[in-house]
């Protein structure tokens, strides 16, 4: 559905000679000429040269660090691009314009690592067939910041042929837990980096990032009852979120203003009800005696998503976000939950029971059309990447245990991110960056 | 101990020399054999009442004296253990996706509201745990997690319990009684699982 759209785009940017200017150390403005039309980039990118590009190396650098923290995850974000393909370049050959075009290389990515005291600088130089520069950076950071580095220059090569950044920067929230009680953990998109953020020492769940990829809000069980929390992307500024109500669960940040919806209890009687970030306004908005959970924000914060028990099972619907003109969107099977927007604002993915299992379903709200896009096992918790090009969920098809899976929206590319202890509850970060 | 006190100490130190070669089969412990002494003015005693026949009654273990106080364990934990064990505290069971009393949860919940009432249960406040089996989807259930204690809580407060002194929380999936996957374990997970606490 997006794929096709992606690559006229490409296509289009490149044919119209886009400029692109980046923000980096160094930053030389490119433009990109006609001509190069293709729907798939190919992109010639040898390891990197370990030494300055003009001067010989300052200092020996370690060349499995340098594979591992920045070359494995650059190959990698490109090959995963969606618009780039890696040319096949014979390994410890000198490239060559020969070379680049026996390989059908339509673009050459020449990469320089050093080491400048404590910090690795990295510089990159993209050049056309022709050798015309197309784009140069110099990034700088310590060894840790290696796998940044790589998914920064990712996203400049992403913005230079597409005109917006790829999803390599973003950031996946789950639980887990692999330290004995479920926490809250994030990681790369690629599933790497994963760190612990929040530390109760008591069930921790249900993460939710802010519009702009530095807050999460959660639920934890903390004081013994279930409830909401805020706390940064770096573990720090926690506050807890007196909603007086009970559950104090599912809640999810607004796109546009600071209300958090989330899902309040009243004597045994779950409801859906909005909250201001700093606890005070609080307003109910479904008014049901059955049950009402799991609400989720469409991209332009107008309505709400939400599971509902109304009709018997619970069911995804839809109402505006005051409460009002609620519709129901699922009919398929007989428990629906966890529906998720995505950031189009044109489909929903959901968790969708089908011959007893859950698998995640995509539905188009435009056409009405819904395809079960996962296999094995049980697949619950779908959370879109902000580009729209991927989903993350949990699967417990390895062996009855939830990990963290990423996935193309249509299903394909599948991938394990998580492996040690449980892992549930992906939510994606929301703003592209 | 209390009838051996009754028993003077001359017509026990008779009832022995007459006991005592009975009592030397038994695996008693053997008393030390006493021989009344001068004071006693034996001859003024009735003899006592011989047994219509000759052979004498086995004695008997000395009976344990009972227990009737109740020692509850001053653990939280243990002590919860204990309720449950002895059925003063019961859960109460829920069929799949439901947050509805059948009559064995009200039974169970009887029991336990008239315990709560009662002097030894009358001290103790009460969470009431809502739990649900894996197969929905966590965060509906945790949602039903809420209904059920809540139906737990009403019951309970119906019965005449106080609902200033019952709490509510739901784990929905997140706590399973029993990690298997099958019809019994799920069956064990959904319930309102009651606490006490101080």
């Amino acid at each position: 559905m997006k794929k096709p759209n992606l690559q006229s785009v490409v296509a289009l940017s490149i044919a119209t000679a886009i400029t692109v200017s980046v923000h980096a150390q160094t930053d030389i403005t490119t433009t990109m000429t006609a001509g190069q039309a293709a729907q798939i980039v190919r992109l010639a990118v040898p390891f990197p040269e370990l030494k300055p590009p003009t001067a010989p190396a300052p200092a020996l650098v370690d060349t499995g660090k340098v594979r591992a923290g920045f070359f494995g995850p650059l190959t990698r974000d490109i090959a995963y691009s969606g618009i780039f393909a890696l040319a096949a370049l014979p390994p410890s050959v000198p490239v060559t314009p020969e070379l680049l075009k026996r390989v059908e290389a339509q673009f050459y990515l020449q990469l320089n690592v050093w080491t400048e005291g404590e910090e690795y600088v990295v510089e990159a130089r993209l050049s056309d067939q022709s050798g015309a520069s197309q784009l140069k950076k110099r990034y700088r950071g310590p060894e840790a910041a290696l796998a940044r580095t790589a998914h920064m220059l990712a996203n400049d090569l992403m913005r230079t042929f597409n005109n917006r950044p790829g999803v390599f920067l973003s950031q996946i929230a789950f639980a887990s837990n692999r330290g004995g009680n479920w926490e809250i953990w994030l990681m790369d998109w690629d599933g790497a980096n994963q760190r612990q953020i929040t530390r109760h020492g008591a069930l921790s769940i249900l993460p939710s990032w802010s519009p702009d990829n530095e807050r999460m809000v959660y639920t934890s069980f903390a004081r013994g009852t279930s409830d909401m929390y805020i706390i940064n992307r770096r573990g720090g500024g926690r506050m807890r979120i007196n909603s007086g109500l009970a559950l104090n669960t599912s809640a999810t940040f607004s796109p546009v203003s600071n209300d958090i919806a989330f899902v309040g209890s009243v004597r045994g009687n779950p409801d859906i009800y909005l909250i201001k970030d700093d606890g005070s306004n609080l307003r109910r908005l479904t008014t049901t005696t059955s049950i009402e959970s799991t609400p989720e924000w469409s991209p332009n914060g107008r309505q709400i998503a939400f599971t509902s028990g109304r009709a018997g099972t619970p069911q995804i619907y839809v109402m505006d976000a005051e409460g009002t003109n609620v519709r129901r969107i699922s009919y398929d099977g007989n428990w629906n939950d966890d529906a998720v927007f995505s950031p189009d604002g044109e489909k929903v993915a959901y968790t969708s029971r089908v011959n007893g299992r859950f698998q995640i379903r995509v539905a188009n709200l435009i056409t009405g059309e819904s395809s079960i896009i996962a296999g094995e096992g049980s697949n619950e918790q779908p959370t879109w990447s902000p580009d729209g090009q991927w989903i993350a969920f949990q699967s417990d098809r390895k062996g009855r245990r939830w990990q963290v899976f990423r996935m193309r929206a249509d299903g394909n590319d599948l991938l394990q991110l998580t492996f040690d202890g449980e892992n549930k509850e992906p939510d994606w970060s929301k703003k592209p960056e | 101990m209390k009838k051996i006190s009754q028993i003077t100490f001359t017509s026990l130190a008779l009832v022995l020399l007459i006991l005592s070669p009975a009592c030397r089969t038994k695996k008693q412990k053997v008393e030390p054999v006493v021989t009344p002494t001068e004071t006693m003015a034996a001859p003024d005693i009735p003899p006592p009442p011989m047994p219509a026949d000759t052979s004498v009654p086995e004695p008997k273990d000395f009976v344990e004296p009972e227990v009737t106080a109740e020692t509850f364990p001053s653990d939280m934990e243990e002590l919860n253990r204990y309720v449950q064990g002895k059925g003063y505290v019961r859960d109460a069971f829920y069929n799949y996706d439901e947050a509805t009393l059948d009559d064995a949860a009200q039974a169970a919940l009887t029991a336990s509201a008239n315990w709560l009432k009662g002097k030894e249960g009358a001290g103790y406040s009460l969470l009431v745990e809502g739990h649900c089996d894996e197969r929905g989807t966590e965060q509906y259930n945790l949602a039903l997690g809420d209904k059920r204690a809540n139906s737990a809580k009403d019951y309970l407060v119906t019965l005449g319990v106080d609902a200033g002194r019952i709490r509510t929380v739901s784990y929905g999936e997140e706590r399973p009684f029993e990690e298997g996957h099958d019809d019994s374990s799920w069956g064990q997970n959904r319930r309102a699982h009651l606490v006490l606490v101080r």
